[in-house]
């Protein structure tokens, strides 16, 4: 076993690493990292643009180049999230928190780095696992049916409201809120319409970037815009910027989250179904349960960093697990990954590792290349990036929100999606002044469909008998872990700490 | 000012030009003049993306132009089939069209803002895709006639899955379920992966599900192929019968794809699309591609597409009708 391990992983290093090979991977990673700063072009749109560019190579340098992008844009995201609070896809807003609140303190070079290092490990853990468990972890995945991915998906909702830094009551709001602009759009089980008041557009609900960009981006610079006195603080936060690189105190720091952050990310990510948004917000969520002082989190805690990105980058690794293995899609980048492979005339399934070995390893052995590419390609760049945030409003502004229009009409190419992100805008702003925390909204948003879809697909299959949930045992120790996690909430002491969390907040 | 004015004069000039360029015979002769846009209702990278993908490029180096493919999902394919529907019918803009975006849409939506056989002048079909009925390999039924006296002998009690409510994979199982008299219980997923990924899983028993999708599962071994929904059977899968050589004769369900332009495309443009489509779908290189992906290729003739798209919007309007389908 071990030995055709190793064999394996020979024949896939020599595919990846042949020079054609490489560059393509070369490619595929810068050309993702510059399309991923652009805020609003996720990884979905990046990889839907330059699928026609892989129509003319050979399957195997197709498939390393698009996934190249994929890690690249993934990555590329994380840096705006950092540098200006704009989250490039759904994980990365939880990287926003206090990747942004760093970058406001002028270390917005530590968090960088720490987001790359963090991601090469969790990199490299993650393709270590593919080689070695790819197969029986995806045996493992199809166990989970509607119950489990309903109770996961409780659970993951409890622990959104662990990671709110102000009030409990309007961490709830923002949860509640967000489940309700994610019913938006059609039913799954009736087809009806819900909230679309007759807008076509609005048939396949309100897409991620609308929401993120809206609340996020958008909200983010009104807030600047509003008075002179913000425009001053910037430019003491310009003169303060000081060293790129971590120090030895942040790798401490962030030595345990990275590991830890890999971990939750690998168990997530082997599961088909919002796999990298869950991971980075669990991931989150253990690092302030786990640290001395949870008040740091949300003010530049570096842990806050390097966890949700670490989390982030293991699952888009072991996303491959299921795609691969089974063909089956792990979200919209990988059905687009998937496509590509049936344009090269590949049927995407369980026989692509026996019928095609040089594709399937060369492509983990190209994932971990494209790892170590994308730290050598963004250390040097993270003081590029920081100039970034020198250029002076009123340019940096206006291309903000250029590119975020052209990123919102990419994902659709529908107009409304332009007016919808304006409006989540404002009510973002509103958010800002009234002192709500958007992300457990877009958590809310992001799980809510998947959390109804599964609801009601296990009360479907089990003929509206509810104690399916108990009986089956993976879903059971999800609600015993749910039922945990509200017993810390409740009890006093823990919510003294969290009062005085706010009270340090609200002096601030 | 200055700009404003130079604004004016140019779509003044633009306007001129397209006024200038009428008449439609000399239109038709210099066609095409610039790039097309085929739109395609469905995203990047899924099976009717990919059909139209493999054609346009083929179809561009035939007329001179490119042929450049516009994704405009959403809705099951309803928002860009409209946007083809109100597009300037001077054969610069087309669509692909198939049995989702012509047949099942505007029969199972309340409300669809284009009529499939009023709004648009049919081409040819190029492929058509098969439907395969699958079972997890833990039911007990090795055939279809097996699986129908399972289903009767414990009414309600069998799941199966489908992409979504009101496709195809949905229409295929129900008119199983009304033809064989059984009872088979619907459980909608989101799309054709997150279905097998069930069906694979157990969660559910069977899937009538596309060819290109559970053709894979069923050659490892990992789901039971029981029957083709096809008139013909599968040469990926000669030993498995269709649905009516086992006992239910008529029965046919696949997903056809066409081409389709906005109605009032100048009848020389058509022609000669459809020479041009018909030459592409008729090459064996092209053939052998299809197949790749689970299609075969089909052509046709704009009327046999028309008689086509009546016949089955009343077969599956039945269905949906006594399904209870209804989309809005």
């Amino acid at each position: 076993m071990d030995a055709d391990i190793i064999s394996n992983l020979a024949l896939g290093f020599s595919t990846a690493v042949s020079p054609i090979n490489l560059f393509y991977c070369f490619i595929g990673v810068l050309v993702g990292t510059l399309i991923g700063v652009l805020p609003g072009i996720g990884p979905v749109a990046a990889v839907a643009m330059l699928l026609p560019l892989t129509f003319n190579l050979d399957a195997v340098g197709a498939i390393i180049m698009l996934s190249g992008i994929y890690y690249g844009t993934q990555y590329g995201g994380s840096t705006t999230a950092i540098l200006v609070n704009l989250p490039g896809e759904s994980a990365s807003v939880v990287t926003c928190m206090d990747g942004y609140a760093m970058a406001r303190q002028g270390r917005a070079g530590p968090a960088l780095a720490i987001a790359a290092i963090g991601s090469f490990f969790a990199g490299t853990v993650g393709t270590i696992l593919v080689a070695l468990l790819g197969p029986p972890l995806a045996e493992i995945a199809l166990k989970f049916g509607a119950p489990e991915y309903f109770s996961l998906m409780v659970m993951a909702l409890i622990a959104a409201a662990v990671l709110a830094h102000g009030s409990m009551l309007k961490t709830i709001c923002m949860i509640v809120l967000g489940l309700l602009v994610g019913i938006v759009g059609t039913d799954v089980n009736s087809g009806m319409s819900r909230f679309t008041f007759g807008a076509s557009g609005l048939a396949d609900g309100l897409s991620f970037v609308v929401v993120a960009m809206g609340l996020f981006g958008f909200a983010e610079i009104l807030c600047n815009l509003q008075d002179k006195a913000d425009t001053a603080s910037r430019d003491i936060l310009n003169q303060k910027i000081t060293g790129l690189m971590p120090t030895a105190a942040d790798m401490k720091a962030a030595f345990g989250a990275i590991v830890r952050g890999t971990a939750v990310g690998a168990f997530f990510g082997t599961l088909p179904g919002g796999g990298p948004t869950i991971s980075a917000f669990s991931a989150y969520a253990v690092e302030k349960k786990l640290a001395k002082d949870p008040s740091r989190f949300g003010k530049g805690a570096i842990e806050g960093v390097a966890a949700p990105e670490s989390a982030n980058n293991a699952a888009v690794q072991c996303a491959f697990i299921t795609t691969l293995t089974l063909g089956i899609p792990h979200g919209a980048t990988m059905a687009l990954l998937l496509g590509a492979l049936t344009i090269q005339g590949i049927a995407p399934g369980p026989q692509v590792m026996t019928q095609r070995p040089d594709l399937f390893w060369g492509l983990i052995a190209s994932m971990w290349i494209g790892n170590a590419m994308l730290v050598i390609l963004n250390l040097p760049l993270v003081g590029l990036w920081i100039k970034l945030l020198k250029v002076p409003y009123r340019f940096l502004f206006p291309a903000i929100m250029v590119f975020m229009a052209i990123g919102v009409y990419s994902v659709n190419n529908l107009d409304l999606d332009i007016y919808m992100t304006i409006l989540f805008g404002v009510l973002g702003y509103i958010f800002i002044k009234l002192k709500c925390e958007p992300a457990p909204l877009i958590l809310a948003f992001v799980l809510g469909p998947l959390m109804e879809e599964n609801l009601r697909r296990a009360l479907l299959i089990s003929r509206g008998d509810p104690t399916v949930f108990i009986t089956r045992p993976i879903s059971a120790a999800f609600l015993v872990a749910t039922a945990l996690l509200l017993a810390f909430m409740i009890v006093p002491s823990f919510r003294k700490k969290r009062e005085e969390a706010v009270a340090d907040s609200e002096a601030l | 000012m200055q700009t404003k004015y130079k604004m004016k004069t140019l779509v003044a000039g633009l306007v001129a030009a397209a006024v200038l360029a009428a008449p439609m015979t000399t239109m038709a002769q210099n066609y095409p003049t610039k790039p097309i846009r085929l739109i395609v209702a469905f995203p990047a990278g899924g099976s009717t993306d990919i059909i139209a993908r493999l054609v346009a490029q083929r179809l561009g180096e035939k007329l001179g132009q490119q042929v450049i493919v516009d994704n405009r999902g959403g809705a099951g394919g309803t928002i860009g089939t409209e946007i083809a529907a109100r597009a300037a019918p001077d054969g610069h803009t087309l669509t692909m069209g198939t049995t989702s975006t012509h047949v099942i849409a505007p029969a199972a939506y309340a409300k669809v803002n284009y009529d499939p056989v009023k709004d648009f002048d049919p081409i040819t079909l190029v492929a058509s895709t098969p439907y395969l009925l699958v079972l997890h390999p833990g039911v007990k039924a090795n055939n279809l006639k097996e699986f129908i006296a399972l289903a009767k002998s414990q009414p309600g009690k069998l799941n199966y899955a489908s992409a979504g409510t009101g496709s195809t994979t949905q229409l295929a199982m129900e008119m199983l379920n009304r033809a064989a008299g059984i009872d088979v219980v619907h459980v909608p997923y989101n799309g054709n992966g997150p279905a097998g990924a069930a069906t694979l899983g157990g969660q559910v028993q069977a899937l009538f599900g596309s060819m290109p999708a559970v053709l894979p599962h069923a050659q490892a071994g990992r789901l039971r192929a029981i029957a083709v929904g096809t008139a013909q059977r599968s040469p990926a899968l000669p030993n498995v019968p269709t649905v009516a050589e086992s006992g239910f004769p008529g029965f046919e369900v696949s997903l056809w794809l066409g081409f389709f332009a906005p109605k009032g495309t100048p009848k020389p443009i058509l022609t000669r699309l459809q020479k041009e489509l018909t030459d592409i779908a008729s090459n064996p290189e092209m053939k052998a591609q299809f197949e790749k992906n689970g299609a075969s290729a089909v052509t046709n003739t704009p009327a046999e597409m028309n008689t086509l798209m009546k016949t089955e919007l009343e077969k599956y309007g039945k269905v949906v009708k006594a399904a209870g389908i209804s989309l809005k």
